[in-house]
């Protein structure tokens, strides 16, 4: 009764991560703007979801991407002290360093979830990102099979 | 002890301190007590097997109008109070905790009190030995092994939200799981909404949860819920120095930062 | 007479999974008996009723009922779903889960004949287990059932010398099948079955409907209630409860509609679009669902809606006991 949202195949040589980035509208968006409008090469197996402000993502965002088929999720946004609202991602970070370990317990650990600080000029460190994450979840491989709150009809 | 107890909260009705005690009744299973009359006080019990955090019923909108309330209340309970008034969920004198431990009444205290009770008393509660040794057990194991425990713990889950019920940081008048304009969490128990519903609810009590146990003791499933519970508990003291309870002017964990919070992990 | 010793009762169960069905029993785990699937090598525990009822073979927890494949032009078409129910023996069933099976069997064949509820019913047998002793929570006698009832059963195995042999009796054409697959490890023979204790009869069902009917307002529901704290571990664990909500969940090829289950005690279950609620506090919902159970269903289809199996009590931590509210009803209705 399973059913996927994409024919992903499964074997090692064709495997293609299905990573899901929540992003920060004003840093990391633009981040990955300039990456694009400097030509800088990178991996496209990241879908970003962007939303005003790091503050924003509800740790629930997370699990979902997981539930429908995510291999992998980032979270980003601005460094400390340069938030566009002032601290939205200062209560972010706070969640995440307890959600973090949550999921960890669950057998989630950091191959599969990933944080970064990307500010608007960073165009570089993103497209870096994207392809050591891509490579990263690559090696860990589909996680379908072994994810526990995976679908299961 | 007893005798002490039920004078106490006999005194309170009578002086009209109170409108209502909860206690734990003299029943199998130490089911909640609702005393309106004094001489009700008489049947009142404590001991260690009154698993029930009868803050909960502060949640209850018949019991919130019958305040001032005054409740039979272990460390573990107190807390619950302070928790509850540093959010704003109880205001100064609508509750009153009648605090036991288990060899002894301790006295009347209102939020500001217990929490100087806790302070004094028990001001380092934390998980009991095997709890701990429950989460470290889990620790020690591969990722791969971690997912498949709670994968199979989470097929047992009905969803009947009995640890949602008797949890009293669990007040939203309507929860996650019960907003569907979109339905963010699957309420079919199955794996992926049993997963996000119970990881959810030991997330949203990070910080709050004062490790009373009424979840896993009202769970008919027998899940593991504690085992979240410490892990984040011990988390939110390592990480944020957080002790929820014993403070009723704290700020709220999650609701607040700090500049200088851990982010070694933010690439 | 057929007979097996009660020790080797998973000899049983080994030999009807190698006759091809699939055998749920009583497995302790987890610091609780729950009704699972067995496999060798688990021991069958007969020590406690299950946490769970056998409902859950019957009636899931959520089962999709319909699919709907997205057209890549647009909209919708139905999709097969594919439900199968392997045959299956549930062995050492309660008598008092047996006995809700009448009740489920009327509501699912009501004014809609439940396409999923009776293609498992038919692949399933009830082997049921009668009970030795009660706990103070089970109340089978009060509803008219009994320790060793038979209301549902296909087959029923009862104690005998001491507890250490049951004798197995067949009671339907399905209970009779089972035979030839139960063969090999039911000895023929003669064995002293045991009187049942049974649990103390603690209210007459009749007047309490009587009370129901007559006492709608009563003020009785908002004391009686108060303990209440609205989760659905009753609902859930009761053996007839069947009340069910139905989701639509989707993704961009699928949509699939799930029957879950859903409790009269949850704060929204009777909400409406509108907002207005029916049944706004726990008195109106504590009082439908005894009003329910022991008044409208048997208005309508001659049976309880309750086996007293006592799971509800037995699991709630607030001590809600419709049992106990029930005398209390009788007492107030002499």
């Amino acid at each position: 009764m399973k059913t996927d949202t994409a024919a992903v195949p499964a074997s090692a040589a064709t495997f293609e991560p299905r990573i899901t980035a929540f992003v920060c509208n004003w840093c990391t968006y633009a981040g990955a703007d300039l990456a694009g409008t400097s030509r800088l090469q990178y991996a496209p197996n990241m879908r970003i979801i962007k939303l005003p402000c790091t503050g924003r993502i509800d740790p629930l965002f997370v699990l979902k991407a997981f539930e429908n088929g995510a291999d992998a999720v980032l979270v980003s946004g601005c460094h400390p002290g340069d938030c566009h609202y002032t601290s939205g991602n200062y209560h972010a970070r706070r969640r995440w360093t307890m959600f973090r370990k949550l999921l960890a317990m669950t057998g989630i650990d950091d191959d599969r979830l990933f944080f970064s600080w990307v500010s608007a000029a960073e165009g570089q460190k993103f497209a870096d990102l994207v392809n050591d994450v891509t490579a990263k979840v690559r090696k860990a491989g589909p996680f379908r099979a072994s994810n526990p709150g995976r679908k299961e009809c | 002890m007893l005798a002490a107890l039920r004078d106490a909260a006999k005194k309170l009705l009578d002086e009209k301190r109170a409108v209502l005690v909860i206690g734990y009744a003299d029943r199998a299973g130490r089911p909640a007590l609702f005393a309106s009359k004094p001489e009700d006080c008489g049947r009142l019990v404590y001991d260690a097997s009154c698993r029930q955090n009868l803050a909960a019923y502060l949640g209850k909108p018949e019991v919130r109008a019958r305040m001032p309330v005054a409740i039979v209340a272990p460390p573990a309970v107190l807390r619950s109070i302070v928790v509850l008034t540093a959010e704003s969920q109880v205001a100064t004198g609508q509750v009153l905790a009648l605090a036991v431990d288990q060899d002894s009444f301790l006295g009347t205290f209102d939020a500001a009190a217990a929490a100087e009770l806790l302070r004094a008393k028990y001001p380092a509660l934390g998980p009991a030995p095997d709890l701990l040794e429950r989460v470290q057990g889990l620790s020690k194991k591969s990722a791969a092994e971690r997912a498949a425990f709670w994968a199979e713990e989470f097929t047992k889950c009905t969803r009947c939200y009995a640890c949602r019920a008797a949890c009293p940081g669990c007040y939203c008048t309507r929860c996650i799981v019960e907003k569907n304009a979109p339905q963010w969490v699957s309420t079919a128990a199955l794996g992926h909404g049993n997963y996000t519903w119970n990881v959810m609810r030991a997330f949203h009590q990070s910080g709050r949860c004062t490790l009373c146990g009424a979840c896993e003791a009202a769970c008919p499933q027998g899940l593991p819920l504690m085992t979240l519970n410490a892990l984040l508990d011990r988390e939110a003291l390592e990480e944020f120095d957080a002790r929820p309870g014993y403070d009723p002017q704290a700020k709220p964990f999650i609701g607040s930062w700090d500049a200088q919070d851990d982010h070694s992990y933010m690439r | 007479m057929k007979t097996i010793e009660t020790s080797r009762l998973t000899d049983l169960a080994q030999a009807l999974s190698a006759a091809g069905y699939r055998v749920v029993a009583p497995v302790a785990e987890g610091g609780v008996v729950r009704l699972r699937e067995w496999t060798k090598g688990l021991e069958i525990a007969l020590e406690a009723v299950p946490v769970n009822s056998m409902k859950d073979f019957l009636f899931p927890r959520s089962e999709v009922v319909a699919r709907f494949a997205l057209q890549e032009e647009g909209g919708f078409t139905p999709a097969t779903n594919e439900r199968s129910t392997p045959k299956t023996v549930v062995l050492g069933a309660r008598p008092c889960d047996a006995a809700a099976l009448p009740a489920l069997d009327a509501v699912f064949n009501w004014d809609y004949r439940d396409g999923a509820y009776n293609a498992r019913r038919e692949a399933v047998t009830i082997m049921s287990l009668a009970c030795a002793k009660a706990d103070e929570h089970c109340f089978c006698t009060s509803v008219g059932g009994a320790p060793d009832g038979i209301a549902g059963a296909d087959a029923i195995l009862r104690p005998a010398d001491g507890g250490k042999r049951l004798v197995f009796e067949p009671l339907t054409e399905k209970g009779r099948a089972l035979i030839p697959a139960a063969a090999g490890t039911l000895a023929e023979g003669t064995a002293a079955t045991q009187t049942p204790v049974a649990p103390p009869r603690r209210f007459d069902p009749e007047a309490v409907g009587r009370w129901l009917a007559a006492n709608f307002d009563s003020p009785f529901w908002k004391e009686a209630s108060l303990a209440c704290l609205g989760c659905g571990a009753c609902a859930y664990a009761c053996p007839v409860c069947h009340c069910f909500d139905l989701q639509d969940e989707s993704d961009r090829r699928e949509c699939r509609r799930l029957r879950n289950w859903d409790s009269c005690g949850f704060g929204l279950f009777t909400l409406h679009a509108s907002g207005h609620n029916p049944r706004p506090d726990q008195s109106a919902r504590w009082r439908q669902r005894v009003t329910h159970k022991f008044s409208i269903y048997p208005q309508r289809f001659k049976t309880l809606a309750c086996t007293g199996c006592g799971r509800c009590s037995r699991l709630c931590q607030a001590g809600m006991a419709i049992a106990e509210t029930c005398q209390r009803i009788e007492a107030l209705g002499r």
